[in-house]
């Protein structure tokens, strides 16, 4: 594994894309949520910007920010990494040099894995120190009190990776690859729900699909907006932490099996 | 030992067949040529021995076994165009290929030197040239002191002194007893290179063995008389002619040794015969090559 991973770094750590996004994420993950700080007036539920930034409910907020940025940076950077080997035709030259075709995939696997966990543990101190900084009083209790977000931070991560990976690996192509992925998450999800249910809220297997589950790990944190649809529609609006979790390993199973099937069978 | 065995190797793009049973037998220390025109199997071939391409029919063992799935560890290999990642340089490009094949120590500076890159060791792949990528091909394809190259079309797109460069290092690698396959449709490049020969077309084998033996330097003489089969009969009867064409009125004599014009001239005169045409032809390769190759065209 570590000669996998280690092999990835040496093909990677020079690598534009790389470099920007992963500094991207770094940057961003925590400025966003303290661009908080300068919003004084909040509409409705809100009262004040202090929640951002307290604990428990930072861990919800910097949550929020970072499932963007990690459906963007570390999305693009799952398709980037195998499209450009294809396009390069190394991943041919890499088995050709002495990789076996599970070696070459399992890379990259431990790639997403080992990008996912570096992401969370970033998040993980992230909203430590932020939360450490503007909590007047810490109770270790109240620090500890939505920890869950941690395993769901990781999934949630992990699940636009390996959807990203499959993307790549069937597309073999960058640009289209990145406009499918853009594309199926903002819309086109959308439309099979319709398209299946012939509605957008009224059934709640809806809530099944992939991206709208890895979605609703680190769901939006207006808890009350969701009550409300609750009482209206008599289901909730977001999957529960452990039905979207169980979706997700899931799908990310269903991925990259699918993904490694590809990879057998094609001729390079 | 044996290094490489394919037997009825089978590869079916569609309705095309790209490779048609073939069986090839790579011994070690032989420098194997693959000879073929463009589009005769030749890379799918190496691509499927190297784990690229899934046969359709067919197997192959590299090694007699030995290595297990690892055999590419023990294999150099050039296929096609070089590729590398562009934003590396040759250096960390080379470096990846050693960690691939677990190569602990790959003495980079040496193989850059040895093909005349050491100064832009740090030059982004990119920015080579067509000559320097493949350079540097030969390079990557020596890291770890392999076994076995294989070489693509090694001199395809190089300029002249580019060409001799390589086929320079090519001899020179076959001289340190690695066993050497190359593929190519340059029927002079395997000659000066390879000491074994295999000719394919539309993925079937047509000959194979020694480079002397397939492409012999025979002498080749154009008669004619008036009495072409009394012509015919008395020249089968020479010991040196080892295979006799009719074309246009004309007999053609392969004469598997020199012989003078004269001497054949007196000899057909002793018999009665007057020749009215005789002319000595200098049999270029590649008509050997168009021979063999047009031949499997006609049956």
């Amino acid at each position: 594994m570590l000669y996998l991973l280690k092999l990835e770094w040496i093909k990677l750590n020079k690598l534009l894309s790389f470099r920007i996004f992963t500094l991207f994420y770094f940057v961003l993950l925590p400025a966003i949520l303290l661009t908080g700080k300068r919003l004084d007036e909040l509409p409705p539920p809100l009262v004040t910007n202090e929640v951002f930034f307290i604990f428990p409910t930072v861990w919800e907020y910097l949550g929020y920010v970072g499932n963007w940025l990690c459906f963007f940076f570390f999305g693009f950077l799952s398709i980037i990494i195998v499209t450009t080997e294809y396009s390069y035709r190394t991943m041919r030259q890499n088995i050709i040099t002495g990789l076996s075709r599970r070696q070459y995939f399992m890379g990259k696997v431990y790639f997403i894995l080992a990008m996912s966990l570096l992401a969370t543990a970033y998040y993980v101190l992230c909203a430590l120190l932020i939360g450490y900084f503007s909590t007047a009083s810490v109770y270790w209790h109240k620090v500890w009190q939505n920890a869950n977000y941690i395993p769901r931070y990781f999934l949630m991560c992990f699940g636009y990776m390996s959807f990203g990976l499959m993307l790549g690996f069937l597309v073999k192509r960058t640009g289209i690859a990145l406009f499918l992925y853009l594309a199926y998450i903002m819309f086109l999800e959308m439309i099979l729900r319709w398209g299946v249910h012939l509605q957008l809220f009224e059934n709640r297997s809806m809530h099944f699909y992939p991206m709208n589950a890895v979605e609703d790990l680190v769901p939006l944190p207006f808890t009350q907006m969701a009550d409300q649809f609750l009482s209206r529609y008599g289901f909730r609006l977001f999957l529960s932490p452990a039905e979207a979790a169980v979706t997700v390993i899931t799908y990310s199973l269903i991925f990259i099996l699918l993904a490694y099937y590809m990879v057998r069978r094609a001729d390079l | 030992m044996s290094i490489l065995s394919i037997q009825g190797l089978t590869k079916h793009y569609g309705k095309i067949t790209a490779v048609d049973h073939l069986d090839l037998e790579v011994e070690k220390g032989m420098s194997f040529g693959i000879l073929g025109p463009n589009g005769s199997g030749k890379t799918t071939t190496l691509g499927i021995i190297l784990g690229i391409i899934h046969q359709n029919a067919g197997a192959f063992s590299w090694f007699e076994g030995k290595y297990g799935a690892w055999h590419r560890h023990h294999i150099g290999a050039l296929l096609e165009t070089p590729n590398f990642y562009p934003y590396l340089d040759a250096v960390d490009n080379l470096r990846l290929i050693a960690h691939i094949k677990r190569v602990k120590e790959p003495r980079i500076d040496y193989l850059l030197e040895l093909v005349n890159l050491h100064h832009r060791r740090h030059s982004k792949f990119r920015t080579f040239s067509l000559g320097m990528k493949q350079r540097l091909a030969i390079a990557a394809a020596m890291i770890g002191d392999p076994e076995v190259l294989i070489f693509d079309e090694p001199t395809n797109g190089l300029d002249p002194q580019g060409i001799a460069e390589v086929r320079q290092t090519l001899k020179e690698i076959a001289e340190m007893g690695k066993t050497i396959i190359m593929a190519s449709h340059i029927l002079d490049e395997v000659e000066k290179v390879c000491s074994h020969v295999a000719i394919i077309k539309d993925g079937k084998l047509l000959a194979s063995g020694t480079v002397g033996a397939i492409i012999s330097d025979d002498m080749l003489v154009e008669v004619a008389a008036g009495d072409l089969p009394a012509l015919k009969a008395a020249m089968e009867q020479l010991p040196a002619v080892r295979r006799i064409d009719e074309e246009d009125g004309k007999l053609i004599l392969y004469l598997a040794e020199e012989m003078a014009p004269a001497e054949l001239n007196k000899m057909a005169f002793e018999q009665g015969l007057a020749l009215s045409h005789l002319r000595v032809v200098k049999k270029s390769l590649e008509s050997e090559f168009l021979e063999i190759t047009g031949g499997a065209k006609a049956n």
